[in-house]
């Protein structure tokens, strides 16, 4: 038993790979578990980030700093009443939050955590990616059209026009990205493990490659991503001043929290494109520059430190706050999360742990700047006008895709030509 | 279009800015929320709050002498004072003393015409009643003054 175990974890490919079911559930299970635990997170820090912006300071009373809110509102959220409109479909909307949070989820299968931390390497990962997450779409339309309600349609027809301006542009940004794994191979890969691996072997992020090109092609897949998730300044859907709540009006309790995952979840799995697509993947920096027994081991290092130094701040937060009897309790919740970020550190440390976690915690580092974008662009930006919604997705967004993608096959055919003419490694 | 505005946009000069202005805010410099119940506002020396009636503090007897100058000088006549002569001090003794503090505006004006410096309006602030039964207060409930909620959590 054990002896499997170990011999699964050190044969480093994926369970699809290595053709096993039982692999392939744990790892779906830890997945569906960490998403929803970064949710949570998110739902906090969102919240927390957004107030300091706001020059306000956010959720303070459950828990210290407010740490135990999530679980407040989750608690609140599973008991509260769940009505369903006299006049809905209610087949239909019973099952849009499910489908919504289905295919939010089920695009996790091919995100490449690290080199064996995905369940599956399917060779056509981005197309599968893109395909499931623009169902999430068919969701939001069935939640606003069963719900027989004004509100609810109109945020969903918006949704629906939305998704489509912005996945053409998204597509083309994404096309460039896998023109790029065509070089020196010859053939380009749309699986996401072998994109990230044509980045190692090509030695640069593509956000670095043609410099501006893969720059430009991942501006306009930052835009698009955040107008596919519905987020601001692109949340009409959901533009709370002008339809109330968008296609989730009619929608209360737990299937109001199923669309509230699905959203974070979405986020999420778009990120990890950009991640994967872009920014090297599970790839630590410098994988090639700075290769050596020592650069290693000082940069597997670097999750354990970065926990202990979140710890130190902890810690530090907890000696600053008010010494009066009212915050004991607080300070005592607040000193043992110091010491569980602490403690989650120190297991990082250890030699077998970080040598399998490093490449995990470099994907969800980058996952997380693009978590802390969307917070950022929420707390700045003002929503955009319908029409100039659509203007920015078609006639800016549109053709400077296509211009980066021609750009993109011009100068790499280029290089091909130049490379095969020296006689140089192809 | 000119040039200059054109690089304006291409580079989103301005969205940069304004992420810059919400990003530099996230400093706990200029946050200036008050937890409330936790740590209680200091009001100014002359605000007008919750109405005392004071005592002298050496033989605890009440320093008002009946003049009634409070209750002329109230414009909303929220205030009654009764009272009758000691006939072995040869001083006036209140009888009934209420202010319903329901109609007060806090302008303050009893407080100037008291001439014994009897009647306060304090700098209690939380005044705050489920219905209007406890608001006409009598001479016991003046003397004794408001005692804030402490926040126990």
């Amino acid at each position: 038993m054990l002896n499997a175990i170990e011999s699964y974890l050190s044969s480093g490919v994926t369970p699809g790979e290595a053709g096993s079911q039982l692999w392939a559930a744990i790892y779906i299970l830890v997945i569906t578990l960490g998403v929803s635990l970064a949710v949570i997170c998110m739902n906090w820090l969102e919240r927390k980030i957004l107030a300091h912006m706001q020059i306000r300071l956010g959720p303070m009373r459950v828990g210290p700093h407010g740490l135990l809110q999530p679980f407040a509102d989750a608690l609140k959220l599973l008991i509260k009443e769940d009505i369903i409109p006299t006049n809905a479909d209610k087949l239909v909307f019973l099952t849009a939050p499910v489908v919504v949070t289905m295919t939010a989820f089920t695009t996790f299968l091919v995100v490449p955590f690290g080199r064996a931390h995905a369940v599956t390497d399917m060779n056509i990962g981005v197309l599968y990616m893109l395909g499931i997450s623009s169902l999430g779409v068919l969701g939001i339309i069935m939640a606003g059209w069963a719900s027989n309600s004004n509100y609810p349609l109109m945020g969903s027809l918006r949704s629906s026009a939305q998704m489509v301006s912005y996945e053409i542009a998204m597509g083309l940004a994404i096309v460039c990205a896998v023109l790029m794994t065509s070089l020196q191979t010859g053939t380009g890969t749309l699986s996401m493990i072998g994109i990230v691996e044509a980045q190692q072997a090509q030695g640069m992020w593509f956000i670095f490659k043609f410099f501006p090109l893969g720059f430009i092609a991942f501006v306009v897949f930052a835009i698009a991503m955040v107008a596919e998730t519905n987020r601001a300044p692109f949340d009409l859907p959901e533009a709370e001043s002008e339809l109330v709540a968008g296609f989730h009006t009619e929608y209360s309790g737990f299937r109001w929290s199923l669309f509230f995952l699905a959203e974070y979840a979405a986020m999420l799995a778009v990120s990890s494109i950009a991640v994967t697509l872009w920014l090297g993947g599970w790839l630590r920096p410098f994988p090639n520059a700075l290769s050596g027994p020592a650069w290693t081991l000082a940069f597997s290092l670097v999750p354990g430190l970065s926990f202990l130094v979140m710890a130190a701040g902890t810690f530090l937060g907890t000696i600053r706050m008010p010494k009066i009897a009212q915050m004991r309790v607080q300070m005592i919740g607040l000193g043992v999360f110091g010491a569980l970020l602490g403690l989650v550190g120190l297991f990082l440390l250890l030699p077998g742990v970080r040598e399998r976690v490093q490449d995990v915690y470099w994907f969800v580092a980058k996952v997380a700047v693009f978590m802390y974008l969307y917070i950022w662009y929420r707390g700045t930006f003002p929503r955009y006008r319908f029409d100039q919604l659509m203007k920015v997705g078609w006639k800016v967004l549109l053709p400077i895709g296509l211009g980066v993608l021609i750009l993109t096959a011009v100068v790499g055919l280029r290089q091909e030509l130049l490379a095969a003419m020296v006689g140089g490694p192809r | 279009m000119s040039l200059a505005p054109l690089l304006r946009k291409v580079f989103l000069v301005d969205l940069v800015k304004g992420m810059s202005v919400t990003f530099h805010n996230q400093s706990e410099k200029g946050r200036i929320t008050e937890q409330y119940p936790l740590e209680r506002p200091v009001v100014f020396e002359r605000y007008r709050g919750q109405p005392r009636l004071n005592v002298n503090p050496d033989t605890g007897e009440s320093l008002c002498i009946v003049c009634n100058l409070c209750a002329l000088a109230c414009p909303e006549q929220l205030i009654v004072v009764k009272g009758e002569r000691n006939p072995v001090t040869k001083r006036k003794e209140v009888v009934t003393w209420t202010y319903d503090v329901s109609r007060c505006m806090f302008c303050g004006l009893c407080e100037e015409a008291c001439s014994t410096d009897a009647l306060e309006l304090t700098q209690d602030y939380e005044m705050a009643l489920f219905s209007r039964d406890g608001m006409v207060l009598d001479q016991a409930a003046l003397e004794q003054g408001q005692e804030p909620v402490r926040y126990a959590k």
